[in-house]
């Protein structure tokens, strides 16, 4: 008998894409939406910590961002903090708020991501995309955050061989996802020709392995589980959270292809929730790159070390398939607003659990583990929720 | 003929471009790194050499030469900037032999191209350089230097001599000359754009942000590969950081030097144009996509380098590499320098028995 600490009772999303909309007003929007998605409805006044998930990209307000949040969701006066933890900072400000939960704040604590990327130049954009890796190693050598993951796939494909088929079919996978999602950034289906053909970013690694650069918000309240009820007759409770850390080079690590800080989380959130990787319905994985999907399935437990490949190519991660990745269509078609992504994760899983998510809907949802990981896997954070 | 009774070690390096009697440097290449590479392959085996050293330029070499050959060669040292002229080497010469015992370094290096300037008398020769080291030992080895000088400039002439040093008694060193490198290498490289290339360094980048104390800071493990061996656990660290990352005693650390070469290859991929960090911008402008590898040392002892003078897409996991001072990037006025890979195929480094 699990003992849940925390509930999703209202979720809000914004669109992912390139946006008209500012910094302020996408934080607005997500909250607003969150509020609005409660059953019973929730009092602004009745939230009592909030915590702010951004990168603080391109450098807009980079200090005390915070205080925009409490003022864009009418909180002026409540503690916010806001959690940077690289493209991880979504999810380790949902295991924050699991925490301020536990330490009494009460009846809800608010959680926004945001991220607003496509307003600088691109020069800028590209300064920005790397300043979470290891600066003074692998940035000096000519390498973001695409060339990092580059080695990583070559590195993986030294170990268990050519695994581009999979990469191929994860991309496409996901894009299909994406199709069915009204908020992903991109919203169509492509071939594995064109996925095939595409110009190579850092070998092996072409443009449709990686995820784009997308503007969005998402926000989450939540609740002590024992007033969860106030709020809705369904709430998703947050079983466990699990987060580790990793060296920030991977120069500094004994293996390229296992991202110790996912194993951990896994770990933690596995152990306290008392699962069983059976257990879960559905994964959202951080795929910021097709071949970051492959690692998370063997760094969660899902496949042994080398396997993911097989398993991919054979379907079961499909939304259909035993063990479906991504629904929503990953950051991958999704797209990665950074601050944004690990809580728009737990968005999708508030849909899912609640057979909410419409086209998309996952057969059988019933628990569900998201992965959130923070640069070349420098941090991570995995959250394991379920319905009732 | 002057007869100079001390020298240790001899290295000459000579831009790849050579081997096509083209003799043009990279891009990444400038009178400090040519210089550079021959004066660290002529203290080889001696990096951990400590004492003062004199280091005698002739030719023009750019800001960084004043303070740069103390941190490549981790030795106090006193930099003597001497003009290309041709009376200048004889003087410089006699000036080592009357510094009786005195360790030190002449070395002369050339760039053709827009700059550094060449001095107006001196003979374009092509892009090269060469060390001599002299150091204080009981048995003289008498090294003869030509009196007349070769072409009309103290670099040529002293790249001649180094050059040709391979024919002088075997008391003679000669290391860092590289071979031609085979036909496959040849038509490859055929294919590698060699234009010498100039940065503007006062452009801001919006670059990797290394404050220039950090930046000096690290040169001991990024120029030389120093790593710190724990005597207390028998754990390495690298790169150095005044802690054992194994046991995390501070107080039984010990410096070891890790190889400079045949370090292999552990993942490689290639940057493509729009891929690579602003600060690299104008590099790929001028030279397409470039390869990164991230490179095992030694067991463990891992380094991410950016591959140079080989076209991308050359090198595979499990090659081996070696390793050479390049410039990185322009930043705040100057440019920053690092190690990068070269794979061996392409360069073997000689080194004739003694």
């Amino acid at each position: 008998m699990v003992t849940h600490r925390a509930a999703i009772v209202g979720a809000g999303h914004t669109r992912f894409g390139v946006l008209d909309e500012g910094p302020r007003s996408l934080i607005r929007s997500a909250v607003e939406a969150a509020f609005a998605s409660v059953d019973r409805s929730a009092d602004p006044r009745d939230v009592r910590e909030a915590f702010l998930a951004t990168l603080g990209f391109g450098g807009h307000q980079i200090g005390n961002s915070a205080a925009a949040l409490a003022e864009e969701a009418g909180l002026v006066g409540v503690p916010v903090t806001r959690v940077e933890n690289a493209c991880a900072s979504g999810g380790f400000a949902l295991r924050s708020a699991v925490g301020a939960l536990a330490a009494g704040a009460s009846p809800l604590v608010l959680v926004v991501g945001m991220e607003k990327m496509t307003d600088v130049s691109n020069a800028r954009r590209r300064y920005w995309l790397g300043v979470s890796g290891d600066t003074e190693w692998e940035r000096a050598a000519g390498l973001t955050f695409a060339g990092v993951y580059g080695l990583i796939a070559s590195r993986y494909f030294a170990e268990h061989g050519d695994a581009s088929e999979a990469l191929v079919e994860v991309a496409t996978k996901n894009h299909e996802n994406g199709a069915l999602n009204p908020n992903a950034h991109f919203q169509k289906v492509v071939s594995r020709e064109q996925v095939r053909a595409a110009p190579r970013v850092a070998r092996p690694l072409g443009l449709y392995d990686c995820c784009p650069v997308s503007d969005g918000a998402a926000a989450l309240l939540l609740a002590p589980s024992e007033l969860a009820r106030r709020y809705t007759d369904t709430p998703v409770y947050v079983d466990a959270t699990g987060a580790g850390t990793d060296y920030l080079a991977v120069q500094e690590r004994r293996d390229l292809t296992r991202f110790r800080a996912t194993h951990r989380a896994a770990h933690e959130a596995f152990r306290s929730a008392g699962w069983n990787r059976s257990d879960v319905s559905f994964h959202e994985v951080h795929d910021c790159f097709t071949i970051a999907e492959l690692l998370a399935l063997e760094d969660l437990g899902f496949a042994a070390p080398g396997e993911a490949p097989a398993l991919t190519l054979s379907g079961a991660t499909r939304r259909t398939g035993r063990l479906p990745v991504n629904p929503d269509g990953g950051l991958k078609a999704k797209g990665h607003p950074i601050g944004a992504t690990g809580v728009s994760q737990a968005y999708e899983v508030f849909l899912q659990l609640r057979r909410a998510a419409g086209a998309r809907q996952v057969p059988h949802a019933e628990h569900a583990l998201t992965h959130n990981v923070g640069g070349a896997g420098a941090t991570a954070a995995v959250s394991l929720f379920s319905v009732g | 003929m002057i007869i100079v009774r001390r020298v240790a070690r001899v290295a000459a390096y000579r831009p790849q471009g050579l081997a096509q009697g083209a003799p043009v440097a990279s891009f990444d290449e400038d009178t400090f790194t040519l210089a550079a590479t021959a004066a660290e392959r002529a203290s080889t085996g001696e990096r951990e050499a400590s004492g003062a050293i004199d280091v005698h330029l002739l030719g023009e070499y750019p800001a960084v030469a004043d303070w740069g050959f103390a941190a490549l060669l981790g030795r106090p040292t006193e930099v003597v900037r001497h003009s290309g002229e041709a009376s200048e080497l004889p003087k410089t010469l006699r000036a080592i032999e009357e510094g009786e015992g005195r360790p030190a370094l002449l070395v002369a290096a050339e760039l053709p191209g827009p700059t550094p300037k060449r001095s107006a008398r001196a003979a374009p020769r092509g892009a090269g350089a060469v060390a001599f080291r002299f150091e204080a030992t009981e048995e003289p080895r008498p090294f003869a230097f030509p009196k007349t000088t070769v072409g009309r400039s103290a670099v040529a002439t002293a790249l001649t001599v180094g050059e040709g040093a391979r024919e002088l008694p075997a008391s003679v060193v000669l290391v860092g000359d590289w071979e031609p490198i085979g036909e496959a290498g040849l038509a490859a490289r055929e294919n590698a754009p060699r234009e010498p290339f100039e940065a503007d360094p006062t452009v801001v980048s919006e670059g990797a942000y290394i404050p220039r104390p950090r930046y000096l800071e690290n040169l001991p493990s990024r120029w030389r590969f120093l790593a710190e061996a724990c005597q207390a656990c028998r754990g390495t660290t690298f790169p150095a950081r005044g802690v054992c990352r194994r046991c995390g005693r501070k107080d039984a650390l010990t410096t070891v030097a890790l190889p400079f070469d045949g370090g292999r290859v552990v993942a490689v991929t290639t940057v493509g144009k729009g891929g690579q960090p602003t600060e690299f911008d104008a590099q790929v402008a001028a030279q397409g996509p470039y390869d990164v590898t991230l490179v095992e040392l030694a067991r463990g002892m891992r380094v991410t380098l950016q591959v140079t003078d080989a076209p991308a897409g050359t090198l595979k996991v499990g090659d081996r590499v070696n390793t050479l001072l390049r410039r990185l990037y322009p930043m705040e006025g100057e440019w920053r320098y690092g190690r990068k890979a070269v794979p061996t195929t392409f360069r073997p480094p000689l080194e004739l028995p003694v």
